[in-house]
């Protein structure tokens, strides 16, 4: 504390508040609830982007069309927005006792999920598309002309070519999500965010609160990375992308 | 040679941060008088949401009793000061006060907070110039009619408020649904997300005031808590103090208090609730003779 001191600052840094008091097991359940949170939306949103990219770059016009309108519909909306469509909006066209299942079911959770997924869904599209289309037309030309059909085509040539050179923008992505994830906490989600602040208004004590909550996500996003970094080099398909390093004479 | 002088050069530049930190670190201790007087202005925070405390009414106006209060306490900081300083509002919420006040952000909480003892360690208090319980707000004929029946219930709440700490604390069996807002969590309860929304008394009458059908809503339950509403300050500053605390007892000795009480709780006022016998003893006590 002799910086401080040095300082004339008259904060009063108190450490344990993080972890007297079962202020250490909110953390713990905020931060679970953030990964699950986090781990359901990122499934969705990949098998909604896996499915309305590969639309969006489909030979068919009205298939192109609908990936589109979907893309554009879910991502030119505020995820705060979505949000709070899904908690309070959508449900009300729901018949009353389908609204109070819900209700008693976590709805707060799920409404967070699904907006979750529906936003990154749409931005896990554009990046699945981008990476369908920096694949060459004689890909896809030549798997067609070995007799696969087009579905085929996409199977086993295109998207595994495309899901391996998607894999940095994807890591953007799935962290934007995680971080996106604290968002949950106007519509009543308990995770990290939400547990932070909550420590605050019990001890007044800020600093030590939003730092424990910073370095979270910090060391959260990081393992992230890395673990996508493992998946990018253990998945690799050897001289497929160029590396561009010392020039070799 | 060269190395002795990059050494020398480091060291200056560090002892020339750290002296202006320290100049910035001391110019932070002034008290919240000469900050007033320094800047011109005087920054109060208040709800925007929290009628008749703090709210923006139909003609889109932010007024309220609390920043009714606060224009007093700025009519005798300019008279201390002998100059015109201006009024400036900003929106605070029970997670966000006692950050702003640190920070500097807000000069005085005037609002909805409750003076606790816990809340005395972070902030001073003024005198208490409302007091409160908290209740719990559910639509008519809900089979909740008290604290005794929560158990299992969903129990919407505000994020820092002191009536989500009591039911954390004392009754865990609620299932309390946490929101960071008065809003949200009306709405959730509007929508039967929550079974009840608690708050303070006073505020829960003045959601039901403010809802589309007012007959809708019922305020249940003896107070389960006690809430003193205060306005909150920084620490060791006894002047500025000393000039909220007067402001409150002139205007209660001098009844200004209670024409402001009538205009907000009276019975045409925006939320009627009539003061009890209690409640004004109280109020006149706290004025200590001059």
């Amino acid at each position: 504390m002799i910086p401080v001191l040095f300082l004339g600052l008259s904060y009063d840094f108190r450490w344990s508040v993080l972890w007297t008091d079962g202020h250490g097991g909110w953390i713990l359940e905020g931060v679970l609830t953030t990964l699950k949170l986090s781990a359901l939306g990122w499934v969705i949103a990949c098998l909604l982007g896996i499915v309305f990219g590969a639309m969006r770059t489909a030979p068919v016009r009205i298939i192109r069309w609908a990936g589109a309108a979907y893309v554009e519909f879910f991502r030119n909306v505020p995820l705060l927005v979505w949000l709070f469509f899904w908690y309070f909006g959508a449900p009300q066209i729901l018949p009353q006792s389908a609204q109070e299942w819900f209700n008693r079911h976590g709805a707060e959770f799920w409404s967070a999920v699904l907006g979750l997924s529906v936003y990154h869904g749409a931005r896990m599209a554009e990046v699945i598309r981008a990476g369908i289309q920096s694949i060459p037309r004689t890909q896809f030309e030549a798997a067609v002309s070995t007799g696969l059909s087009v579905v085929e085509a996409y199977r086993y040539v295109i998207l595994p070519i495309a899901l391996r050179l998607i894999i940095p923008p994807a890591t953007n992505e799935s962290l934007n999500l995680l971080k996106n994830s604290s968002l949950a906490l106007t519509i009543g989600v308990a995770e990290l965010t939400f547990m932070t602040r909550q420590i605050e208004t019990y001890t007044a004590k800020a600093f030590e609160a939003f730092t424990a909550g910073t370095l979270i996500y910090l060391i959260l996003c990081l393992g992230i990375a890395a673990v996508m970094g493992q998946v990018e080099r253990s998945f690799q398909i050897p001289g497929l992308i160029a590396r561009v390093g010392r020039a070799e004479h | 040679m060269v190395h002795r002088r990059r050494i020398r050069g480091v060291v200056l530049l560090w002892v020339a941060l750290g002296l202006s930190v320290w100049g910035v670190g001391h110019a932070a201790a002034e008290t919240t008088l000469e900050k007033i007087g320094r800047t011109g202005v005087f920054t109060v925070g208040t709800r925007t949401g929290s009628p008749p405390f703090g709210f923006i009414n139909k003609q889109n106006e932010w007024v309220g009793f609390s920043i009714d209060l606060a224009r007093l306490v700025h009519a005798n900081i300019e008279k201390k000061l002998g100059k015109p300083i201006k009024f400036e509002l900003k929106e605070s919420k029970p997670d966000t006060r006692i950050p702003l006040l640190s920070s500097g952000a807000v000069d005085l909480i005037a609002g909805t907070m409750t003076d606790t003892r816990s809340r005395r360690d972070s902030v001073d208090f003024s005198l208490t110039f409302f007091a409160t319980g908290a209740q719990f707000l559910v639509k008519k004929g809900s089979p909740i009619r008290g604290i005794k029946d929560i158990a299992g219930k969903r129990i919407g709440a505000q994020q820092g408020s002191t009536n989500e700490r009591v039911l954390r604390e004392k009754h865990p069996q609620a299932q309390l649904v946490v929101f960071p807002d008065q809003p949200a969590g009306f709405t959730a309860l509007a929508q039967g997300k929550v079974d009840a929304y608690t708050n303070d008394g006073i505020q829960l009458a003045g959601l039901q005031a403010k809802a589309p059908k007012p007959d809708e809503w019922e305020i249940v339950g003896e107070f389960y808590s006690y809430e003193p509403y205060g306005m909150a300050m920084r620490k060791n500053d006894s002047e500025f103090r000393a000039i909220v605390n007067n402001t409150l007892m002139e205007a209660i000795e001098g009844r200004e208090y209670f024409k402001l009480y009538e205009k907000w709780f009276g019975p045409k006022g925006e939320v009627p609730y009539p003061m009890s016998e209690i409640v004004l003893a109280f109020l006149l006590m706290q004025v200590v003779p001059k």
